[in-house]
This record gives C-alpha cells, sequence and structure tokens, in this order.
C-alpha cells in the first residue's frame, strides 16, 4: 500500500502540536486521526486501525502508559506500531516506555520536520520487514513445492483451458486451482476459495487441495464417477477434521467426460458459472444447490450434466472477482461482473479480452479486496480436434 | 462495534461499521458466545449499517450459528442491503440463516431452515 493511504492517530492532549504535525504529515500524504486524550482516541479506534499511532506521555486523566496497557490488551489494536511522544528526557520514563513494547520515543524538543521524517522511516522500515518476511514465506513454499495454483493447464482433445490468477498486494489468499486428469482420461476443474483472508487461508487451502484430489482418485477407482458423489465425500471428511472446524470453503468442481466432452458440475457455495452458447448468442448462469464445505454434514449437493457444443464458453469465478473498491467504500456485485464481461463473450480471444479487462495493468491491484480467480473453458471447433 | 440488545423474544446483535471483515468476525463470534452464555439462544445480527461483507465474516456466522445450534438456538440475518442480500442467495447462505428485511416481532429459530424468513 503505498504511503499516501498511511493512517496515523497522534494523541496529545496540546491541539497546537497535533494540528502543527498532522499539517506536514497531510501534505505527505498521511492521513490524521487527532485525540486530545485517551478516551477519545479509544473512541476512534474503536472503528478506525491505525497505521502507526503516536502518544503523548504525560496526559490529564488516563496517562500514555495506562493508553498503552490497554492496547496490548486488545487483540485487535496490540500490533499497531506505537511511538511515544515526550518533552520528558527522564531516562527510566523512556525505558518503562519501551519496556511496553513501544518501538521508539519521540522528544517532543526535535523540530516538527523532523518528527515527520522519522515517522515516516519507520513506517518504511516496518514496509520493509513485512515485504522481507512475506518474500521468505514464499520462498519457503516454492522449496516445499506447496502449490495452490498450478504453473499450466493440462492439454485437452475436446476443450481449450486456461486460468487467471491475481494475488491480493502480493500475499497468497485462500483460491486455489487444479486441473487433474485421471488414468482413465477424465479430466476435473477444480476451483475453491478457503473464506478467510491472506496466510491463514492460503494454509487451508492446502489441506482443502489434499482431500479434493484424494476424493476425485478414490471415487474413480471405485468407479463412482460422479461430481456430487466426491464433492459429498469431500465435505464429510472436512466436517469430521477437528483442525478445519470453522474453517469453510468454496468449491465449483467440473469434470470433463473423454469421449463425449459432456461436462459434470457440482458446486459448493460457489458463484454461478457463466456459460455462452455459440448458436443461440445467449449468456446464463448455471447455479448449483450445495452449500458452501463445511457447513454441516449434509451439504445438499446436486450434480448437473452441461453439454457444450463447439465455440460455447464457460467462465467460472471466485468472490475475488466481484468485490471492490467504489467512491471509498467496497461492493460485492456479481451482476456488475457478469455485464462487464458479457460483451466479450462469443469472440475468437474471449480469454484474452477478459484478461485485459479484469487483469490488466494498472488500477485493478488498488480496488481489488481479495485474491482473484478465473478459469475460462472453450469447446473446440471440429477442425481443431481434428488437428491433435 | 457490535452492540448486544434484547428485542421481544430474541437478542439483537447490531453491527457498528460499514464493513463486516476480518476486524470484526472475531467479535462477532465473542458477542454471540457472550449473549448465549447469558441464556439468549436467539440472535438476530442486523446488518443495518453494513454496505460490506467479506469472507471472513461469513465464515464467523457460520461459526456463530453452529456455536447457537450446539445450544438448541438459532441466528438470523436482518436489513441486508440488495448487494449483501444478493450475495447471501448466490452463495446458498440463505439456506442456513433466515434473512428477515426488518427485525421480526418475534424470532425463534428454524429448523426448517429453506421456509423461514423473506425468500
Amino acid at each position: 500500500m503505498p504511503d499516501s493511504h498511511k493512517k496515523i492517530l497522534l494523541v496529545d492532549d496540546d491541539r497546537i502540536i497535533i494540528t502543527l504535525i498532522c499539517k506536514i504529515l497531510f501534505r505527505k500524504g498521511f492521513q490524521c486521526l487527532k485525540a486530545d486524550s485517551v478516551d477519545m482516541a479509544l473512541k476512534i479506534l474503536e472503528k478506525e486501525k491505525p497505521d502507526i499511532i503516536l502518544s503523548d506521555y504525560s496526559m490529564p486523566e488516563k496517562d500514555g502508559f495506562e493508553f498503552r496497557q490497554i492496547l496490548m490488551a486488545d487483540k485487535r489494536l496490540k500490533d499497531i506500531p506505537f511511538l511515544f511522544f515526550t518533552s520528558f528526557s527522564d531516562t527510566e520514563l523512556m525505558k518503562k516506555g519501551l519496556d511496553m513494547q513501544a518501538i521508539d520515543y519521540i522528544d517532543k524538543n526535535t523540530p516538527i520536520p523532523l518528527v515527520v521524517s522519522k515517522i515516516v522511516n519507520i513506517l518504511d522500515t516496518i514496509r520493509k520487514q513485512h515485504e522481507q518476511s512475506i518474500y521468505e514465506l514464499g520462498a519457503a513454499a516454492r522449496a516445499l513445492n506447496l502449490r495452490s495454483v498450478p504453473e499450466s493447464t493440462p492439454e485437452n482433445e475436446l476443450f481449450k483451458l486456461d486460468f487467471l490468477y491475481h494475488t491480493y498486494q502480493n500475499y497468497p489468499g485462500g483460491d486455489f486451482i487444479d486441473f487433474p486428469v485421471t488414468e482413465d482420461g477424465y479430466t476435473f476443474i477444480i476451483l475453491g476459495d478457503v473464506m478467510g483472508k491472506k496466510w491463514g487461508a492460503w494454509f487451508f487451502s492446502f489441506n482443502y487441495l489434499s482431500y479434493i484430489r484424494s476424493a476425485i482418485r478414490l471415487c474413480v477407482s471405485e468407479g463412482d464417477i460422479s461430481t456430487a458423489s466426491i464433492v459429498h465425500k469431500i465435505n464429510r471428511v472436512v466436517n469430521m477434521d477437528p483442525v478445519l472446524k470453522d474453517v469453510l470453503s468454496t468449491l465449483s468442481l467440473l469434470m470433463i467426460e473423454p469421449k463425449s466432452g459432456n461436462i459434470h458440475y457440482t458446486g459448493a457455495g460457489d458463484l454461478p458459472l457463466i456459460l455462452y452458447k455459440r448458436d443461440l448468442g445467449t449468456v446464463t448462469e448455471i447455479r448449483s444447490s450445495g452449500l458452501m464445505l463445511g457447513i454441516m454434514p449434509d451439504g445438499l449437493y446436486d450434480e448437473q450434466i452441461l453439454d457444450l457444443s463447439p465455440g460455447d464458453q464457460l467462465i467460472i469465478v471466485s468472490d475475488g472477482m466481484i468485490d471492490y473498491r467504489e467512491d471509498g467504500g467496497t461492493v460485492t456485485d456479481y451482476k456488475g461482473f457478469v455485464g462487464g464481461i458479457l460483451p466479450l463473450m462469443g469472440r475468437m480471444d474471449t480469454f484474452e479480452l477478459i484478461r485485459k479487462k479484469t487483469f490488466g495493468e494498472g488500477e485493478q491491484s488498488e480496488i481489488s479486496l481479495d485474491d482473484q480467480s478465473l478459469l475460462f473453458l472453450e469447446r473446440k471447433s471440429l477442425s481443431e480436434n481434428a488437428l491433435l | 462495534m457490535i452492540e448486544i440488545y434484547k428485542h421481544e423474544n430474541y437478542c439483537v446483535l447490531k453491527i457498528g461499521k460499514s464493513e463486516a471483515n476480518l476486524e470484526l468476525a472475531d467479535s462477532l463470534k465473542n458477542a454471540v458466545s457472550a449473549t448465549i452464555e447469558k441464556g439468549h439462544i436467539f440472535i438476530i445480527v442486523d446488518f443495518k449499517q453494513v454496505d460490506y461483507v467479506d469472507s471472513t465474516f461469513l465464515a464467523a456466522l457460520v461459526s456463530a450459528l453452529k456455536e447457537a445450534m450446539k445450544h438448541k438456538g438459532d441466528i438470523a440475518v436482518a436489513r441486508l442491503n440488495k448487494h449483501i442480500e444478493h450475495l447471501f442467495r448466490l452463495v446458498r447462505m440463505d439456506k442456513v440463516l433466515m434473512i428477515f428485511p426488518d427485525l421480526p416481532e418475534s424470532f425463534t429459530g428454524s429448523f426448517g431452515r429453506n421456509s423461514g424468513g423473506q425468500s
């Protein structure tokens, strides 16, 4: 996130000081939240979560130490970087402040522009450490060959398969994608989304992927070639697993039959699929009935068989595709998303056009709220099949 | 951020923020646990002020529902804006949580979960 979006909470009973600091920080693109008492600061913190807090030691009623203690006892607020701001030069007081996990103190005699520079530097250091941590976690995951998104799609005789995936602010998230192909030639298409954010969701996506891959192999080896049956088995196991207690996931599971090209589809709390029929020139939403995995042992899963003719296209998306920021607020708008890609359906280069529209350079990462996935299938024409 | 008050024969958990997200998910679970501990097992979560719900909060709602059901209670949601209500129906949350357009006169749960609330 650029510094222009950083939010700082200043707490000091001296309104002149906080007004001066705020003026300079504002010019540097910060958003300032001002409080002239600890109680006022706590009121602000009920609704806001700043990136850093700068607080005076000495204030009437509650002082800066009490404020820090209150924050340290609050799970939501204890990790916000905290700086003490004081005119005391007493070493014991400074030590007491630093013992309370304040990251630093700033002497009030420091010229205001230097105070601001110090705040900017601290935020910059925190950002760099954060990026380094993400890099190291990512490197560890790559070393262990942990992937929740494949590097490529398998070749399929009857369908073009492709996908788009975008992380949220460089964090992996709960989306997972896979295209396992069985020895009998069944191609499965998996798009799931573990409910949650960032690393926690990413971690659990591996549990879900393992269960799904295992259930597919098990069902196919037993001759139970049914997506509903597979999803039902996955859901039963998930509901019995204490590690996944309260961890829910959506799932779109599709299976392409090797000869007919019929597509079997079962969904678990997923968004409707978008189907384009070339001969009719229509776009329809394909809805399934199943609940998210992990909600209850009977997930009410149905199975639909989709018959795609050459040129027909099918799109599957995760919820990150329909959530976005707009006019300072946040919106979930599936209809708006479908309306946006509608003019692109049925074209020779539909997938590329969607990529440019939804995953193009620039603004998209600024307005997205989660990781985003889109899977694309198109039935090949008979001449394309003949080339294989 | 979550205000709890008694309304008729159930408790209301009113969300006091426009974004129901990760930050509020734990608060919701805690508020539900505290409400149930006091013996109020029928709860309606009021979304009047909410413009956006993320997946973490949806998961917390389901977790809270499971907690209520363990105590033979139930949780419903009320006053969703049109985008949120559409999302709930798209992902079939309406099959597990009753949706009310407004705070009802009475709520004593529905164990036939497809039949209650606004449909």
